[in-house]
């Protein structure tokens, strides 16, 4: 089948901005139901060849992610102050997004993260909702992701886990010595570790090979296309549809509205910084929780002066971040952590909130050491050691081999102020008016954190670990996050949400922002696998809508 | 484009690397000037001392930086100038009647450091010098992979499980 190409003055179906974990859902569940469909991505489009072993590109060069030189955000902690540049947000700015080079943990949600407002009641300083969906609801829609992806994982074996309508497609992925240390010292403390469910090939799946194990995998692209990306699972079943085009390094600066207040397509710089107009009879949004907001705060127009879809002002509010601290130790024989994946086992004991511990949230922990030569050697040799000189360099050629930790997911609460909005004194490369980021932990966030360190702690002291310590710089107030949620809340009240439970605009009948934007709450962060389920509830809906005429 | 490559082969490119980097000790810096690398090379081999093992200097680090200040961290350059002219200044203080860092004793070296160590300069360098010393050897520094082995970090392009000690045990093995 030959590529789609489309003229921009074509009336396509559809745009979708964004090809990353939601935008690649919707392109390939749209395209196979029969729709033209446009993808207008702002990064390049990458091949698996392009994934390369080198940290200092991937990890001190941003080759992978949004270049905060040409692409500068403001932050501040509260609208009180004054915002100063300084990297805020991250996300993988290329076809795929962050599914390219994310650790693969692949959560679902638990049924009670869906209605805690409900069972909580109201947490002071902070907005906790309800979902207007439930458990239940999106429950076809995580195994539809699994098993259309390539999940690995045993079901059935996390006994917190929601009912599920059908295993994983995959055996789990072997278990590391991380992951042995860290199951062995749980079970000894009377809780329920299990294996992590990982968006990575155990086996080979449906064309695709399996993980071959080579250590480069957070943070990088899969060089064998066995991580379970957009850009590896769905993206070529999309084009091969020949009604799907995948347009590279455009980036979209506005949606455009008509008269009568619905989306006629979207405006973008190609990558010779042409503008371009590309028409279309709706628009999806996966742009992801920063960029989706910033886009509709910028498109703005006589019908919608504060921006698309806000004619509340909740376009940008509620912002959520990644949340938890990494620990970790040293133990007597050679762990070798740096191959194969991050993550094998997991423990969901401490993920519900318990009012008896006197704040909200809780977290998932997994057991990983994530560092790759440089950035351990940089910062995560044990503070009360000298860090640089003979003595240094002795035990950084002991402790790479020999460590092992857990990294805590933990809650992070919806609380209005922390937001994402227009900085007009600053500017990208596109001459676009910056992103404002202004966020501040509320305080239970942090003591979620606190109270995970003690069990992750506890778990590392068990297991063996000659020597335990925090990764300083996991812990304290966030400034920065690769987990960008909430920005255009899921409700059915049009004054007080932005998209309805179907993730259609309340302002905009042909818009649709499916993302980390729409996520009411955060539950215990590793949130891909419910922005990939709610997308393909939502594409499948949208669908329907689209053949009934009714956007 | 080395990943279609087998470890044979990487260990080949690797050795070219190497051969091209051995090359380059003789060509010139592309931003230092003499007198600055060799003051800005003693501060790295204190960081990462040349001992029983490689160290900064032997592997090449200096090649690093120097592509970094040519190239993407060119905005670094004048925290460069003006941290090196800062802690010349600390010199002449702490150690009279000195001319260089690079002519004080190793002893010297290190006291000077401790007093700058909290600068944003010497922060910068110490990053570098650890980027050039673990990064890939392409970039210059990591010379025959000095840094990698100092770690035991293999740099195969794949495994098989087992991969540690513990992961080994549990499967029945028993792994030194």
């Amino acid at each position: 089948m030959s590529d789609a190409r489309y003229r921009p003055n074509e009336v396509v179906d559809f745009i979708v901005v964004g090809a990353g974990a939601a935008g690649g859902v919707m392109a390939k569940e749209l395209s196979t139901a029969g729709f033209k469909v446009v993808v207008l991505e702002q990064g390049p489009w990458r091949q698996a060849k392009d994934f390369v072993h080198d940290e200092i590109a991937v990890m001190y060069r941003e080759a992978f992610i949004n270049d905060h030189r040409k692409q500068p955000n403001t932050f501040r902690k509260t609208p009180n102050e004054p915002a100063k540049v300084q990297p805020a947000v991250e996300y993988a700015r290329m076809v795929g997004g962050g599914s390219v080079h994310f650790t693969t943990n692949y959560w679902r949600f638990h049924p009670e993260d869906f209605r805690e407002r409900s069972e909580l009641g109201a947490i002071p300083g902070a907005d906790l909702r309800d979902w207007p969906i439930t458990y239940d609801d999106l429950e076809p829609y995580y195994t539809k992701a699994e098993w259309d992806l390539g999940i690995s994982g045993l079901a059935g074996s996390n006994p917190f886990d929601g009912p599920r309508s059908k295993p994983y497609p995959l055996p789990p992925m072997p278990v590391k010595s991380s992951g042995v240390l860290f199951e062995r010292a749980t079970k000894q403390l009377g809780l329920h570790p299990f294996p992590a469910p990982v968006a990575v090939l155990s086996q080979p799946y449906r064309g695709r090979p399996a993980c071959i194990h080579c250590g480069f995998c957070e943070a990088f692209g899969c060089e064998v296309g066995a991580k379970s990306s957009s850009l590896a699972a769905l993206v070529p079943l999309a084009v091969k549809t020949g009604r799907c085009e995948i347009r590279p390094n455009s980036y979209v600066r506005k949606i455009d509205v008509g008269k009568d207040g619905r989306v006629r397509g979207a405006i973008y710089f190609d990558a010779k910084g042409r503008e371009i107009f590309q028409r279309a009879k709706a628009v999806v949004v996966s742009a992801n929780g920063s960029e989706t907001p910033r886009l509709l705060l910028m498109s703005k127009s006589n019908a919608f002066p504060q921006g698309l879809a806000n004619s509340n002002g909740n376009v940008g509010k509620y912002l959520m971040f990644d949340n938890g601290a990494l620990v970790v130790g040293l133990f007597e024989h050679p762990l070798n952590e740096y191959k194969s994946i991050v993550v094998t086992r997991v423990l969901h004991d401490f993920y519900r909130s318990d009012p008896k511990r006197g704040f909200y949230g809780g977290g998932g922990l997994d057991s990983r050491f994530d560092y790759y030569p440089a950035s351990f050697a940089l910062g995560l040799m044990p503070p009360d050691m000298p860090q640089w000189g003979s003595e240094w360099k002795r035990a950084v050629g002991q402790y790479y081999t020999h460590m092992g930790g857990t990294l805590a997911h933990a809650s992070c609460l919806a609380v209005e102020q922390n937001s994402i909005s227009l900085d007009d004194t600053v500017k990208d490369a596109w001459g676009q008016s910056a992103m404002r980021v202004t966020f501040k932990n509320h305080p239970d966030d942090l003591k979620a954190v606190d109270f995970l360190i003690e069990k992750q702690k506890q778990i590392l002291e068990t297991a063996g670990a000659k020597k335990v310590w925090v990764d300083a710089s996991s812990v304290g107030e966030i400034t920065y996050s690769r987990h960008l949620m909430g920005t255009c809340r899921m409700g059915d009240d049009p004054r007080s949400s932005v998209v309805d439970k179907w993730n259609r605009a309340h302002d905009v009948p042909n818009l649709f922002l499916v993302d980390g934007s729409s996520l009411v709450t955060c539950a215990r962060q590793q949130p891909t696998e419910t922005i990939q389920a709610l997308a393909y509830r939502a594409a499948e809906h949208i669908g329907e809508a689209a053949r009934r005429g009714e956007i | 484009m080395h990943i279609n490559l087998t470890r044979r082969d990487w260990m080949l490119a690797a050795a070219c690397w190497a051969e091209v980097l051995r090359a380059q000790s003789s060509s010139k810096f592309a931003w230092f000037d003499p007198v600055m690398a060799a003051e800005i090379e003693a501060i790295a081999a204190q960081i990462i001392p040349d001992d029983e093992t490689p160290g900064a200097r032997q592997a090449g680090v200096m090649w690093f930086i120097d592509g970094a200040l040519a190239g993407y961290d060119q905005d670094k350059r004048e925290l460069y100038k003006r941290g090196l002219a800062e802690t010349q200044a600390k010199r002449a203080q702490m150690f009279p009647g000195s001319a260089n860092i690079a002519g004080l004793s190793g002893a010297q070296q290190i006291e000077l450091l401790k007093a700058i160590e909290k600068t944003d300069f010497f922060q910068q360098v110490r990053q570098h010098t650890i980027l050039g010393f673990f990064g890939h050897p392409k970039y210059g520094g990591n010379l025959d992979m000095a840094g990698w082995k100092l770690i035991g970090f293999e740099h195969a392009m794949s495994y098989k499980p087992p991969f540690g000690y513990y992961d080994a045990e549990a499967a029945g093995g028993n792994q030194k």
